[in-house]
């Protein structure tokens, strides 16, 4: 028996093919299959889906023309190692650590409840990067590099912390470079970006976990002749330092 | 199937169509490029949540919407619109000045389409995701998507015509120039 061929208007085939992507990959969704079947018989459709189909291609090729900012990349996976997924072949020593460190904790608590009373304030931590920035001579970088992404990479291979979230408008200034420092036995980095007026911004990036509680306001304000101001962002404590005049500083962060 | 996310491979092979789709919602680079961060991580911070690794570019384009609709603080409601018959023949444009257009031109043109419709034209050419996909991302109706795309890619068609015909009106006649000079 010959199988009843099934035929629709072509108004509905042209509102079904509108949705057929440019670069073919619906060609086995059975959705299509009247729409198509409709279009290799009636000349009108097949010359308006053929128009249809160079209008969508250009229109991807011209957007496919678009290219993001040449650190997106680098700045996204910084941004995720601080935060990856355990992975489940990690769970049992992890699991051995956390009952190693329990254990520790309950003989440890009395000490640490007393040091906390000493605790670590970000207004001393920014003290303490603010004195070693206008040190003389000036700190050294551990990696100099205009490349952002190799001064993620440094940092990641020194278990110091990346920038978790790079401000959109910083992704395309080089960096002068890095470095991985230690403060009251807790790891963070710095990492210096060049500003267009040849003065640098510095990044400090610090688990916010150091600290006992943060309150930081989200404006920059005046420390011993630099511009500070402090980020709470995914767990890190990010902390943007510089001599440049307020208006340049703007303009990037 | 549930298996593990490989966060570095979903980065690579994303994060040019995010950032085309955010820079289409936002028309900025700065912004597109911290919603794009913003979005992978995220994901980083969810991956587990994500049972079936085949959704993830679903996951990841209604997870950019929404972020960027957040940071609107968008509380009215969907807007008003109009219902009106469906037309299938809009403006029809040379190929050759499609092609001497520019890419942000065509943003420009995206931009203009009703707000109704834009984000799944956005999606059907940024990220060519499928109708299916796009009804997902957006969660609405395939019905809907279908028709938003109809309406969508015909005011595309006008706006984009009217935008060359302005364009060619602004050209010099330098032949006629030549002859007067001689």
């Amino acid at each position: 028996m010959k199988k009843p061929r099934t035929e629709i208007t072509n108004e509905s085939a042209k509102f079904v093919l509108n949705a057929y992507r440019p670069n073919g990959a619906d060609a086995q969704d059975p959705v299509f299959r009247v729409a198509l079947e409709q279009a290799a018989r009636d000349p009108e459709l097949a010359a308006w889906f053929k128009e249809q189909r160079s209008f969508d291609s250009l229109i991807a090729d011209k957007l496919a023309e678009i290219q993001p900012p040449a650190n997106l990349y680098s700045a996204i996976l910084a941004g995720i190692a601080n935060r990856s997924p355990i992975r489940r072949s990690n769970l049992r020593p992890l699991l051995a650590l956390a009952a190693v460190l329990i254990l520790s904790g309950a003989i440890l608590l009395p000490f640490y409840l007393e040091s906390l009373s000493t605790s670590k304030s970000i207004e001393q931590y920014q003290r303490a990067n603010l004195t070693m920035l206008s040190s003389s001579p000036a700190p050294s970088l551990d990696l100099v590099t205009a490349d952002f992404s190799r001064t993620q990479e440094y940092l990641a291979e020194m278990k110091a912390p990346c920038i978790p979230f790079l401000p959109g408008s910083l992704l395309d200034l080089p960096t002068a470079g890095c470095k991985s420092l230690h403060w009251k036995g807790q790891e963070f980095s710095l990492t210096c970006f060049r500003l267009p007026s040849g003065e640098l911004l510095h990044v400090f990036v610090i688990d916010e976990k150091a600290f006992r509680s943060i309150n930081v306001g989200d404006k920059f304000r005046e420390m011993d002749g630099w511009h500070v101001k402090c980020q709470r962002r995914a767990g890190m404590l990010l902390m943007f330092v510089s001599r440049a005049s307020m208006a340049e500083i703007k303009q990037f962060i | 199937m549930t298996h593990e996310i490989d966060l570095e491979a979903v980065v690579g092979r994303f994060y040019t169509s995010l950032y085309r789709f955010a820079l289409s919602l936002t028309k900025n680079e700065a912004e597109a490029g911290d919603l794009t961060q913003q979005t992978f991580f995220i994901l980083a911070q969810r991956s587990h949540q994500i049972r079936d690794s085949s959704k993830v570019k679903c996951w990841l384009f209604t997870t950019l919407r929404r972020e960027f609709l957040r940071a609107l603080r968008v509380q009215s409601s969907h807007p008003h619109v109009e219902f009106r018959p469906e037309i299938h023949d809009g403006p029809s444009i040379s190929p050759d000045a499609l092609r001497a257009l520019d890419a942000k031109a065509v943003i420009d043109a995206l931009h203009q389409i009703e707000p109704t419709y834009r984000t799944a034209v956005e999606l059907f050419y940024l990220s060519e995701l499928s109708y299916k996909e796009i009804a997902q991302t957006l969660e609405i109706p395939i019905g809907t998507v279908m028709s938003r795309l109809s309406r969508g890619k015909e005011q595309l068609k006008a706006i984009l015509a009217a935008a060359i015909s302005e364009n060619s009106d602004k050209i010099i006649p330098l032949k006629r120039d030549e002859e007067a000079a001689h």
